[in-house]
């Protein structure tokens, strides 16, 4: 069976931002007017909706999609609300990817919007039974930075990662971020800094930790060949995966207060899943990748998703880090948005804006950041308890 | 093991003293041979036929195979009358069981934490209920 050519064609974000008192539907309307814009189609060309939802937002945030649908206009059309921890941009792209692709619809717009909460992260109920994550708020002490920390104790003890390098992270992804003028962080740090900055749980320092975001993200895809030729510049979604996590999985995953002593399956197993299913699917190996998102939510997961994802074998990310080769002008470009660092994370939105930065290099629009070249990316997403996707593009 | 006259866990069926130690409550699935800990959150190894779980508790005392020190305070609903901030959280091995669990480490000098070294389980106060009974978490801290 062939199928469809599916293209991105209209892509549309609320730059990344702090707390906000607004409505996150309000930001959600920004993103998805732009990606109607830079697609240059009017609202009633899009047949199905594919939504991140907003968890803060109770019921009207937990069905998004027709929250949205309905400032633009109801038109009876298929709306369904996702959810994957992080990586709930990446249902909502496979969601409409899938949609399209199997001739339910033509033309699909995916879209994430999150206002960040105030303070800090914690527990999203009450109830220890029903809600198996409350254990480690209530009686664990482990907001979500503790469990990088303590994989990336494991890393140093195994490999030769150092302190430096995971301040180097924190240097480069900076100054990308300080090309960046939809950044929300746009200050380039020096190793000093980071290196003085405080620790949060040791090894990782606050500069070497992404903080919460607001912010919005909507991209239109179609298989519509008239739409395709209209289109500037369109990018191809050659695969869009989901993985989930793998038995025998060693990796101390967010949420869990356990993990397995003996491998028996690869660390952060659910996106080595969602990878390798995108490499198989698209015949595109990582050796062909010219520019990657990764989620860096910290120093220690810019290393491990190096390895992880197939980019060089394991133990050996730092290297690649200090050698340069993974600058803009390295063999391959990773995160040249600024990456998680210099935005943040706005939950439901960030996985589209990753592909989002991977479009706009393949469509030759990054200014100052820009790969020369580019025809091939990626953008890979890390989501707690076991939540993966990986979408890979090309011009 | 200190006197454990009326003290609760903050939340049931993960850490037990009625053996007169101080142990984790886990669950061992005869069929596949996985060890769950909290013991109701079953991991079964795909395909096994879930048959023969039975309760079981950790050995009192494992390795310390990771860790980290918190510099800053959990937020609520976390809360303990005393500060503990810097604290700090282990990946405790017990290795017959195949099984990492983490647990935050108490009465433990932190500068002197080496990967390697033996931990026991302990429990650690964190507050007194209405009830005038300590509430207390499951713990970790260097063996004697």
């Amino acid at each position: 069976m062939t199928m469809r050519d599916v293209y991105i064609i209209g892509t549309g974000i609320h730059p990344w931002m702090g707390f906000s008192e607004q409505v996150f539907a309000d930001f959600a309307a920004v993103a998805v007017e732009g990606a109607l814009k830079d697609a240059a189609i009017e609202w009633q060309k899009i047949q199905s909706i594919m939504a991140g939802i907003f968890i803060y937002g109770g019921n009207a945030g937990h069905l998004s999609g027709q929250y949205l649908e309905s400032i633009f206009g109801e038109t009876g059309i298929p709306v369904v609300n996702v959810y994957n921890a992080c990586a709930t941009g990446s249902a909502a792209i496979r969601m409409a990817f899938n949609s399209v692709v199997a001739g339910e619809t033509d033309t699909a717009l995916a879209f994430g919007a999150d206002v960040s909460p105030k303070g800090f992260l914690t527990a999203k109920s009450d109830n220890a039974v029903q809600d198996r994550d409350v254990i480690r708020w209530k009686m664990g002490g482990m907001p979500n930075p503790i469990y990088w920390a303590l994989e990336c104790t494991k890393r140093m003890a195994k490999y030769d990662t150092t302190e430096e390098d995971l301040a180097l992270v924190k240097v480069l992804m900076s100054e990308y971020g300080s090309k960046n003028p939809e950044a929300r962080f746009k200050k380039a740090y020096s190793l000093e800094e980071v290196l003085n900055s405080v620790y949060v749980c040791e090894p990782l320092r606050l500069f070497e930790i992404c903080p919460v975001s607001t912010g919005a993200a909507a991209l239109i895809m179609t298989a519509d060949e008239e739409l395709i030729s209209k289109a500037d510049n369109p990018v191809k979604i050659n695969a869009t995966t989901m993985g989930s996590a793998i038995y025998g999985d060693p990796t101390i995953r967010i949420s869990a207060l356990s993990c397995p002593s003996v491998a028996e399956a690869p660390m952060l197993s659910e996106s080595y899943s969602a990878s390798r299913q995108a490499y198989e699917k698209s015949g595109i190996g990582p050796e062909d990748i010219d520019v990657l998102e990764l989620p860096d939510n910290s120093s220690w997961h810019y290393l491990v998703y190096l390895e992880t994802c197939g980019f060089c074998g394991e133990g050996e990310a730092d290297k690649m880090l200090r050698d340069g080769e993974t600058r803009i002008d390295g063999r391959l470009a990773v995160n040249p948005s600024g990456g998680f660092s210099s935005h943040g994370e706005a939950l439901s939105a960030q996985a589209i804006w990753q592909v989002i930065e991977c479009a706009n290099q393949l469509r030759g629009r990054c200014g100052e950041r820009q790969v020369d070249g580019a025809k091939v990316a990626m953008a890979q997403t890390y989501g707690l308890m076991g939540n993966s996707g990986t979408t890979i593009l090309t011009v | 093991m200190e006197n454990m006259a009326n003290t609760v866990a903050r939340i049931p069926n993960l850490v037990d003293w009625s053996t007169g130690e101080i142990r984790l409550m886990s669950a061992k699935c005869n069929s596949c041979g996985t060890y769950f800990f909290p013991r109701e959150h079953y991991q079964h190894r795909p395909g096994c036929s879930r048959e023969g779980v039975e309760d079981v508790l950790l050995p009192s005392k494992g390795k310390l195979a990771s860790y980290t020190i918190q510099h800053y305070p959990c937020p609520p609903p976390f809360k303990t009358e005393k500060k503990i901030t810097p604290y700090g959280i282990g990946l405790v091995e017990f290795e017959e069981e195949k099984i990492q669990v983490a647990g935050i480490i108490t009465d433990t000098d932190l500068e002197a934490l080496e990967l390697g070294m033996e931990m026991e389980t302990t429990t650690l106060a964190m507050y007194s209920n209405e009830e005038k009974q300590q509430v207390v978490t499951w713990a970790f801290k260097a063996a004697k």
